[in-house]
């Protein structure tokens, strides 16, 4: 899978580079606009991660300079405006996801896999991680064969860190997922909820399941 | 174009100058025709009078040879001033009796066209006479004998003639000092809207609290300078409001960049183990967090407050949406020992955007949590209202005091400092309001300290 990180700003250029780099992705890095169309022209990308800003030509006009030329790679806009406005011109010029500066580096790996992975994934019928089983059809969740007695939202919960097990899930994320709440104050309701579900499922166990990463959020994970 | 531009002082003395001179014409005319007038009149009856005379002594004492003489030929000698003639002809225009040198100014033929009226008669010299011939019937003989008298008008014409002098001198007089009080009126009269003016030219951000002083104008102006003072009011508290607000951003930024500084220095200054420089990074990475989410509160408070921005409305029923956000608080609810209870009333429902509404509740729900104690009740309720709507979120925790009421949705602000320090950036209200500023509603905070709080959000009903 290759990348193209546009993006003139030095130090965002770098860590968008080696954060892709370490999690498996091909990554290059273009300083401006038209450097990015004449690469996009070139050499044929899986995904483009574009910077708005930009000297030469700006965000906007690769995206629809690409567009024009038929080149569909899927575009991934990182704007510093959280204006409707700017988003709803993106959608229309042809870009397929967009963030808002600053995010959190999970948030951009969490959206990069699935604007990669677009067609859509077989709902598995039964997740498995180390000795964690779950049925999503009939609603069991079940560790190293012993059930375990989950709320609605617990399952929910669970379910969503099973799905990707290994990806750290920020609590804004997990908010919106398993709550539909929308907006990233007052998290610490997720620690709560998170810390109730361990009690179920990790407390009884000697492996512990779900693991909190400090300033981020939590992932669920099959190492010691 | 050109016209706009002329100051209002000259405009005031242009026409203050064309009133008066209008005005000074008009009432010198109206004495100029009254003078005439009575000049005329007063010639006329002096005329009847002399006629009077006359015809009488002729009816009466016809032979009276001698009062006739006194009358028509001493009486008029004697006069300086309006002169008179009177002359007597008989039945066969004979002069019997005239006035001395009255054949060499007023020939007899002067009077032709003038019998039985009073008109105007010219001397051979040229001078104007108000002139009449009368025919009397003469006492004791059956005949009418003439009697033709001539007042002289000179006398009249000179006093007219002056009078047009004094007129005309008054008039040019007028023209020449009118615009120059007038435009001292003016001036003077427009002199507070200049004070006015150099005042507001003189007030900048750092003089924002200099006022106009309003005392002593007349009430229009006066008027204006408080209009002008209410104004300077509300910038100034919006000023200050803009103050207080960098200077608490400074502070809320110095905070976490101190933090990550310093650990990172101290971190440099010698050689580590990987699990001290793993600390320190997950340190920063926290601080990080933090200084983003401040950002995003404080971009999407940005937002609330640009009139031009669109809000995503749709069709929200409020009782669903209160226990969804119930169920979210449930967990923390039940780890803080408070009970938390939804009262809606059923098919209430508003056009609104969704995930505003229930961060603006969120918020609520939240600061409600965090101020009521284990054993205390939070509740979340909805109902019609005459206005629309009620969303009402009632706690029974510590209350706010009175005083911190009217503050709550500044940005930054915290009733207790030290107490919410680890908490939020306070501008957790500060988005409510901004919530319901975008959908033309209202927030209303009512509390009572030790007692509880009640946050009512008003919106307009489906």
């Amino acid at each position: 899978m290759k990348i193209l990180v546009v993006e003139d700003e030095e130090k965002t250029a770098r860590f968008l580079q080696k954060g892709l780099r370490e999690a498996g992705y091909v990554t290059d890095v273009a300083r401006d606009g038209d450097e990015a169309i004449h690469l996009a022209g070139e050499i044929a990308f899986d995904l483009l991660v574009l910077d708005v800003m930009l000297p030469k030509a700006d965000g906007w006009q690769v995206v629809s300079t690409l567009r024009r030329d038929a080149i569909e790679t899927p575009i991934l806009l990182l704007t510093a405006k959280d204006a409707v406005s700017d988003r709803v011109k993106g959608f229309d010029l042809g870009a397929d996801d967009y963030l808002v500066k600053p995010f959190a580096f999970s948030e951009l790996l969490a959206r990069v896999r699935s604007l990669l992975k677009r067609a859509p994934v077989r709902q598995q019928e039964v997740l498995r991680v180390a000795d964690l089983e779950m049925d999503l059809a009939r609603h069991k969740a079940m560790r190293g064969g012993q059930r375990i007695d989950l709320t609605a939202k617990e399952f929910v919960l669970l379910a969503l860190l099973a799905r990707r097990a290994g990806e750290v899930l920020s609590r804004t994320m997990i908010a919106e997922a398993v709550w539909d709440m929308n907006f990233d104050s007052d998290t610490n309701v997720v620690d709560v909820n998170v810390r109730r579900l361990r009690g179920k499922v990790d407390d009884p166990y000697a492996h512990k399941l779900i693991k909190t990463v400090r300033g981020v959020g939590y992932v669920l994970d099959a190492e010691e | 174009m050109r016209k706009s531009r002329w100051s209002l002082a000259f405009r005031l003395t242009l026409w203050y100058t064309a009133a008066s001179l209008l005005l000074l014409l008009a009432a010198t005319g109206t004495l100029y025709w009254a003078l005439v007038a009575n000049l005329e009149r007063s010639s006329s009856l002096f005329l009847a009078d002399k006629v009077h005379v006359v015809t009488t002594l002729l009816l009466e004492r016809p032979n009276d040879w001698d009062g006739l003489r006194e009358e028509i030929e001493l009486e008029s000698a004697a006069r300086r001033y309006d002169q008179f003639y009177i002359r007597l002809l008989d039945e066969n225009s004979k002069t019997l009796l005239e006035t001395s040198r009255m054949s060499a100014l007023l020939p007899a033929e002067r009077f032709t066209g003038l019998p039985g009226r009073v008109g105007r008669a010219e001397s051979t010299s040229g001078a104007l006479y108000l002139a009449t011939e009368v025919s009397a019937p003469v006492g004791g003989r059956k005949t009418n004998w003439k009697i033709q008298i001539a007042v002289s008008l000179a006398e009249q014409q000179e006093v007219l003639r002056r009078y047009r002098r004094w007129v005309w001198a008054i008039l040019l007089v007028s023209t020449i000092v009118c615009p120059l009080v007038g435009y001292q009126i003016a001036r003077r009269g427009i002199r507070p809207v200049q004070y006015v003016a150099e005042t507001a030219k003189r007030i900048g951000s750092s003089t924002l609290s200099e006022r106009i002083q309003a005392d002593g104008y007349p009430v229009e102006l006066a008027d204006l300078a408080l209009t002008f003072n209410a104004m300077l009011d509300r910038l100034e508290e919006s000023f200050e409001r803009l103050t207080r607000f960098s200077a608490d951003l400074a502070h809320e930024l110095r905070t976490p960049v101190n933090n990550i500084r310093g650990e990172m220095e101290v971190a440099l200054a010698r050689d580590r183990t990987v699990e001290e420089y793993r600390e320190v990074l997950h340190s920063n990475l926290e601080e990080a967090v933090r200084l983003s989410e401040l950002i995003g509160s404080l971009l999407f408070l940005a937002r609330t407050e640009n009139p031009g921005t669109h809000i995503k409305r749709e069709i929200t029923a409020v009782g669903e949406l209160l226990h969804a956000i119930a169920e979210y608080y449930e967990a923390a609810a039940e780890q803080a020992g408070v009970t938390l209870a939804v009262m809606a009333e059923a098919d209430l429902s508003v056009n609104a955007d969704r995930s505003l509404l229930q961060r603006a509740i969120g918020n609520l729900v939240s600061n409600a949590l965090g101020h009521t104690a284990s054993g205390g009740r939070v509740e979340l309720s909805a109902s019609a209202a005459q206005s629309g709507l009620e969303i009402c979120v009632r706690d029974n925790g510590c209350g706010i005091p009175a005083e911190s009421i009217p503050r709550l949705f500044d940005r930054f602000y915290r009733v207790d400092a030290a107490r919410s320090q680890s908490g939020g950036f306070g501008l957790g209200l500060s988005i409510v309001r901004g919530i319901m500023l975008l959908h033309g509603g209202s927030v209303q905070v009512f509390s009572e300290e030790g007692k509880g709080t009640r946050v009512v959000l008003g919106m307009t009903r489906m």
